[in-house]
């Protein structure tokens, strides 16, 4: 483990080319951290996790990935002579080091794939085009279905999974890249108890191996049980800081814009959303 | 075409016509051509029945046509090639172009496309032997490849080949999950044009063997067979590559013998794309008979 951020965003802002985004985000995760990210629907949230894999533009600020930095100044202009501030770097940098679950995918149930093959995607950016997946690949996989459960499975036609054994199939995948930041969208949406304390358990063997996560969610007891601080954002950063701190009736209720929040030590009901 | 062999060699022993044809010089050209589209064809075909781009390899269809009619033009049989490869590549792109731009509208693309075909015709209708000429592109000449063509159309077939070798695992990433091959970092504009090209390629090798017409036969049917055939992700790829080197083989073989034997004179590249398509009804025969006794032992168990 390292002292020096996994993830830094400074004054960053994310826009896609309509104008929608997310701004004024200051947030730093370490090794071995995990930040939840709470807002409201459209408050930008997987627009953020979407900037830092680079699919949404840096408008302001800057970013730094493993150490390698891109300010939105250096990606506007086309070249820049200053190494601290490499687009190019900090995109090769988090091409290696992010792994990413996005909120849902849309798969086609008879695509013939297995879980095994879909797991090993995640290593397809390691080997480039030309290498073929060897020994260690396989064993990585083999790990990566171990640490989400589902190893059994491994043979299974991923179409013929159950919902929530797809999100761990994954997660395994974005495991499978040996990420040190992991970015979770919405991880516990339609999960039932099972998987969801199944998902609990990944995270924290996670943190202890290291891997920094940053997750958007809804579910307070996930920020709770797993997260070290919190974020709340809605269109731009409105407070971070430890879970407790931060999740005040005061704190929220403005994140949420009127919409009637209650919060309490597991709760945070918000009518119209699928939180806990 | 075969004309006037009818009635040259005899009646024909199914040995003959399964083996002994591909002694004569010109079968061997048509059967080396056609088992090296066939396998290439084959699994490329994969690809675009798990991208769902059958649209697209019938537009490359049509935008061939006028590339190989303004080759023939300008070259004779010897300018078929390059002008077809020429227009393909232009069409792969204009067509990769139209699906980023967001013009999914099939009007839009079909407008497009019908009328680079009418090019093509107001081309070839300009030559002496329209009638000819037509045939030729639009119904193929495989048994009529001169030698010194059959290595272009080889190498074009295996530059298609080696271009989604290269991005076949990244071409599996994206037709299962495209906006997990983006955050993966993979570019869809390279992954989109490489495996459009490609397509175009077989398409050019393919138009001036059988024909303009038949082509999309090469590309989807075994693709489609081999989706039958079996489930497991790897193994669609040699499926399609032997179901279309085999139904290659045995349309022409059954095309000799019609021709030689029967005094039929049947065209080659519609007898070949005739067998693709009664292979494929084999295999969906079995199929639905296997998922009948797989449901039968299910619900007795």
């Amino acid at each position: 483990m390292t002292d020096s951020p996994v993830l830094r965003l400074e004054g960053a802002a994310f826009t896609y080319r309509g104008g929608a985004g997310v701004r004024g985000l200051d947030l730093s995760i370490r090794s071995g951290e995990a930040v939840a990210l709470i807002g409201p629907n459209g408050a930008g949230k997987s627009t953020l996790l979407k900037g830092v894999l680079g699919l949404v533009p840096l408008t302001a600020g800057s970013i730094e990935v493993g150490g390698a930095r891109a300010t939105a100044a250096a990606a506007a202009s086309a070249q820049t002579t200053d190494a601290a501030t490499d687009p190019a770097r900090e995109a090769h940098a988090r091409d290696r080091m992010i792994g990413y679950l996005p909120q849902s995918i849309h798969v086609d149930p008879d695509f013939p794939i297995n879980l095994e093959q879909v797991v090993m995607q995640g290593r397809y950016r390691r080997l480039g085009l030309l290498r073929w997946p060897g020994r260690k690949d396989r064993a990585v996989v083999r790990r990566a279905l171990e640490t989400v459960g589902l190893a059994d499975l491994a043979e299974r036609r991923f179409g013929e999974l159950s919902g929530g054994q797809r999100q761990r199939g994954l997660l395994a995948r974005a495991l499978a890249g040996e990420p040190r930041l992991l970015l979770l969208d919405e991880p516990f949406n339609g999960l039932d108890q099972a998987n969801r304390d199944a998902l609990i358990d990944t995270l924290h063997t996670l943190k202890r191996q290291g891997v920094a996560v940053l997750v958007s969610t809804h579910d307070l007891e996930l920020a709770r049980l797993v997260c070290d601080s919190v974020v709340l954002v809605n269109g731009n950063q409105l407070a971070s800081g430890p879970v407790d701190d931060v999740l005040t009736l005061g704190n929220v209720q403005e994140c949420f814009e009127g919409v009637e929040v209650e919060v309490d030590e597991h709760t945070l009901v918000v009518p119209g959303h699928e939180g806990h | 075409m075969h004309r006037g062999a009818a009635g040259e060699w005899g009646p024909v022993s199914l040995f003959d016509a399964l083996f002994g044809a591909f002694a004569i010089p010109f079968m061997a050209r048509a059967l080396l051509v056609m088992l090296v589209l066939a396998v290439v064809a084959g699994t490329v075909g994969v690809l675009v029945n798990l991208r769902g781009l059958e649209f697209i390899s019938d537009g490359l269809t049509h935008a061939v046509f006028p590339g190989l009619a303004i080759g023939l033009a300008i070259g004779g049989t010897a300018g078929l090639l390059p002008g077809a490869a020429i227009a393909a590549l232009a069409g792969a792109v204009i067509l990769t172009w139209l699906d980023r731009a967001g013009v999914t509208s099939d009007a839009a693309i079909a407008i497009l496309l019908t009328a680079a075909f009418s090019v093509g015709v107001i081309v070839v209708s300009r030559g002496d032997d329209y009638a000819g000429e037509l045939e030729t592109l639009l119904f193929g000449r495989v048994l009529t490849i001169p030698p010194e063509e059959v290595l272009p159309l080889v190498a074009v077939t295996v530059v298609a080949a080696l271009a989604v070798v290269v991005t076949l695992k990244q071409q599996l990433f994206r037709a299962f999950d495209r906006s997990g091959s983006l955050a993966a970092g993979d570019s869809a504009l390279v992954l989109d044009l490489v495996l459009n090209a490609a397509v175009a390629l077989v398409v050019v090798a393919a138009a001036s063997t059988i024909g303009t017409l038949l082509v999309l036969a090469l590309l989807i049917v075994p693709g489609a067979a081999a989706r039958l055939i079996t489930r497991r992700m790897w193994w669609l790829f040699p499926a399609a590559a032997a179901f279309a080197a085999v139904a290659a083989w045995l349309g022409l073989a059954a095309g000799f013998a019609g021709s030689v034997a029967g005094g039929v004179d049947l065209p080659a590249g519609s007898m070949i794309v005739a067998v693709f398509i009664a292979g494929y009804a084999v295999v969906l025969t079995v199929r639905w008979f296997r998922d009948r006794v797989a449901a039968a032992t299910g619900a007795v168990q």
